[in-house]
């Protein structure tokens, strides 16, 4: 049968063994998640079914034999030579495998030792291959090594902490299917090893013998390690059910799930983990989730009788703090009917809020010990947490609506502050405007009238917010209807309503609207570019700074004048009147909210009416937007650092020659 | 803000201390709502150690105003700072309302 030279044969198997461990290296992910059982069940169906064939080749082989023993060398190389190939790729399937398993949750260094491994038993089928005499007393040594090696690696066997009870079993019974086996392939090698009709050449041994005790070994470990973990097992399931309650009670607040959801989660873990025979949570009041009206109430394994009694007990005999019985048969007060024998309660309280309790009931007596209570505290608190930041979510949802809306309210009330400044060679005017939140109670208007005429109109209503910005808004529409032409004027000077006059009006419009507590300031000035003069009122508000130029002198215009929906009976056109001022080319007029005057600096004192004048009386001779930029700056310098109390509005009109002379 | 009433026979005397914002105004207002005061002929208010007077504050002078002359109660300030009064000046109120320097002024006015 020896038709060609040995090395044939030999390269062949090398070849054979190193593509069929190559192969199973480079397979696709095997292991599935944690998915330990669905691994060795398909080690055991897919590789290890391959142990079975090679029986039943041993049987046809042994049959043959039997019928034609002339044949008899030719099918027990066959059957041999197929069986061998078997074997390789049982073995190279199950020590990759067995990597899986060994690479579960493992350090990189880890895998570097298992390359290193591989590395050496690849070694290990190359030096077959070489016609070099090595002596076996330095490669007993060496495979003795890499057989340690094996058994080194053999010590991790992490993943058997992760499988259930069930699942250990399981694994056992696998884990057996893959030894029964490997012993069968081994017991037919062993058979067939001395058998003298042995025709191929001693196959790679060392490689073989190594993997082939890897394989063993590991297995056998695995075995032991999940058999002495079968006790224990009960105590990891726990703790990971522990962990898999706490996990889903705060997940549920990102699945954007209801409070009742999370009560109703709290009492399933709760009762799952101590593995109590009945639960409940009693919930006050204020707790009780805005979806579900009514349920103030959450049960488990209690029937309506018996609820009540509990509910009695626990009502009457607990505090708001933890409370622990373990032998509720000697506690009087306690329904002796009952079939429990401990109950604990525990209070839900967060940093603010109190929700209620939390009660479980054993049978066992003592049934709730230290560990119970600590995890019990955990759920109850992690409960806590997630209720608080539900809390928060809804809050900080509804704030964000209310926000958008103050946003777009901001907005409406920005488009009544007139944006383009009425324009004339008369006059230039400069204005500043800022509310103290996002909307605010400072108004300010223009309107050019016929004639070379221009109202001017600025008020605060008293508040923020807004509701004076609506009051704002009211006070904008009572000026332009106000200011309307009178078809039916005798002269011209009628065809506007005079300030005082618009005043008394606005004061009888206002007179409805306002709430009791509320009033209005604001002052209208009404300039004549043709007379050289205008005509003002003032209603409360903060007297208007001039600057008079053929005086050169600053000062207040000091009048009477009673505020807007102060006096709401009539009897008001008493308290207030027109004055009358003619004025020149380079008078400045600077009007102003309280805002301004009253803002209080770092040291708490008020920016104040002479700190303005004075300003003024530095800066006169400049443009209006240049006395603006200036007062303003010297205002936010005053101010800086300090919030801003009040809404703050400033004009400056400063009156020039109608045609400038410089190019003239 | 500190807001403490004395009551003698037939008048009322409100010592007010602090600042009057938005947020005392209404103690002062609690104060004035009470029933009783419009069984008064007078209410003083002593504001000598009133130190500021924001618009909420005059707003609660001036929402009790009418109810309180049509009940012929009559409102009486004094010891006012000057600071005070110029608020009170600006607004128009030292016109409708009785301001007198001295506490004898107020009994007697």
């Amino acid at each position: 049968m020896a038709g060609w030279p040995g090395w044939v044969t030999l390269v062949a198997q090398g070849t054979l063994a190193a593509s069929a461990f190559l192969y199973a290296r480079n397979q696709p992910l095997i292991l599935y998640g944690q998915d330990f059982v669905g691994l060795l069940r398909r080690l055991v169906l897919g590789p290890g079914a391959l142990a079975l064939v090679c029986l039943v080749l041993f049987g046809l082989g042994r049959l043959v034999a039997y019928q034609q023993p002339s044949q008899e060398p030719v099918v027990f190389a066959i059957t041999h030579t197929l069986s061998l190939g078997l074997f390789i790729i049982f073995l190279a399937q199950v020590n990759y495998a067995w990597r899986a398993l060994v690479y579960f949750k493992s350090a990189s260094n880890l895998r570097r030792r298992w390359q290193l491994l591989e590395l050496l038993l690849g070694t290990t089928l190359l030096l077959q291959l070489l016609p070099l005499p090595v002596p076996s007393v330095l490669v007993l040594p060496v495979l003795v090594l890499l057989g340690l090696f094996g058994v080194y690696l053999s010590g991790t066997q992490r993943w058997v902490a992760y499988l259930t009870h069930k699942q250990k079993w399981q694994v056992i019974g696998y884990q057996s299917a893959i030894l029964a086996a490997m012993l069968l392939f081994l017991q037919y090698f062993r058979l067939t090893g001395t058998v003298a009709t042995l025709l191929s050449p001693a196959p790679q041994h060392a490689f073989l013998l190594l993997t082939a005790f890897f394989a063993v070994f590991y297995s056998l470990m695995g075995l032991l390690v999940t058999f002495f973990n079968l006790p224990t097992a009960g105590v990891f399931e726990q703790r990971r059910a522990e962990i898999v309650s706490l996990q889903r009670l705060t997940q549920i607040i990102q699945r954007g799930q209801t409070a009742a959801e999370i009560y109703q989660t709290l009492l399933e873990s709760a009762e799952q983990t101590v593995q109590a025979d009945a639960a409940g949570l009693l919930l006050l009041p204020s707790a009780v989730p805005n979806d579900k009206p009514g349920h103030s109430t959450y049960f488990h394994g209690l029937d309506a009788t018996r609820i009540a009694a509990v509910v009695a007990f626990v009502e009457a005999q607990t505090g708001d703090q933890e409370f622990v019985l373990n032998n509720l048969a000697s506690q009087p007060g306690w329904p002796a009917e009952l079939p429990y024998g401990s109950l604990v309660v525990l209070p839900l309280r967060g940093l603010q809020h109190h929700y209620g309790k939390l009660f479980l009931l054993k049978t066992e007596v003592p049934g709730f010990d230290d560990d119970d209570i600590g995890v019990l505290t955990t759920f109850t608190s992690q409960t806590v947490l997630s209720l608080e930041n539900l809390q928060l979510v809804a809050d900080s949802l509804s704030n964000q609506r209310t926000q958008e809306e103050l946003r777009i309210a901001a907005q409406v009330q920005d488009s009544l502050i007139p944006k383009n400044l009425p324009t004339d060679d008369w006059f230039d005017i400069s204005t500043h405007s800022l509310a103290a939140k996002e909307m605010g109670g400072d108004f300010y208007d223009f309107l050019l009238l016929p004639g070379r005429r221009l109202a001017v109109l600025i008020g605060d209503v008293s508040g923020k917010g807004v509701t004076a910005a609506f009051h704002m808004a009211q006070m904008k529409g009572i000026f332009h209807a106000l200011m309307q032409e009178n078809p039916l004027a005798k002269n011209e000077r009628e065809q506007f309503p005079l300030p005082s006059r618009f005043m008394n009006q606005a004061n009888t419009a206002l007179a409805h609207c306002l709430e009791p507590s509320s009033f209005i300031t604001s002052s209208l000035y009404i300039i004549d570019y043709e007379q050289g003069g205008f005509m003002f009122a003032r209603a409360g508000h903060c007297p208007t700074l001039y600057y008079h130029a053929m005086r050169e002198e600053v000062s207040y215009f000091v009048s009477a004048g009673l505020g807007l929906g102060i006096l709401r009976r009539g009897g008001y056109e008493r308290h207030i009147n027109n004055q009358f001022y003619d004025y020149g080319p380079g008078d400045v007029m600077v009007l102003y909210t309280d805002g301004i005057v009253e803002a209080r600096g770092t040291d708490g004192s008020e920016f104040g009416e002479e700190r303005l004048k004075a300003l003024l009386e530095r800066c006169y001779y400049l443009e209006a937007h240049e006395i603006k930029a200036i007062i303003m700056a010297d205002f936010n310098q005053f101010t800086a650092g300090c919030p801003v109390h009040d809404d703050q509005t400033m004009l400056v009109i400063k009156f020039k020659t109608a045609q400038p002379a410089l190019n003239s | 803000m500190k807001v403490t009433a004395q009551p003698a026979a037939d008048s009322l005397t409100l010592l007010l201390d602090g600042e009057l914002d938005a947020s005392s105004a209404i103690v002062l207002d609690t104060e004035l709502a009470k029933p009783e005061i419009l069984t008064y002929r007078k209410v003083l208010v002593d504001c000598a150690k009133l130190s500021y007077i924001s618009s909420a504050g005059l707003g609660v002078f001036i929402s009790h105003l009418q109810p309180l002359q049509d009940k012929d109660v009559k409102l009486v300030f004094f010891n006012m700072q000057e600071k005070v009064f110029n608020v009170f000046e600006i607004l128009g109120l030292d016109a409708l309302m009785t301001i007198v320097p001295t506490q004898a002024e107020a009994v007697a006015a």
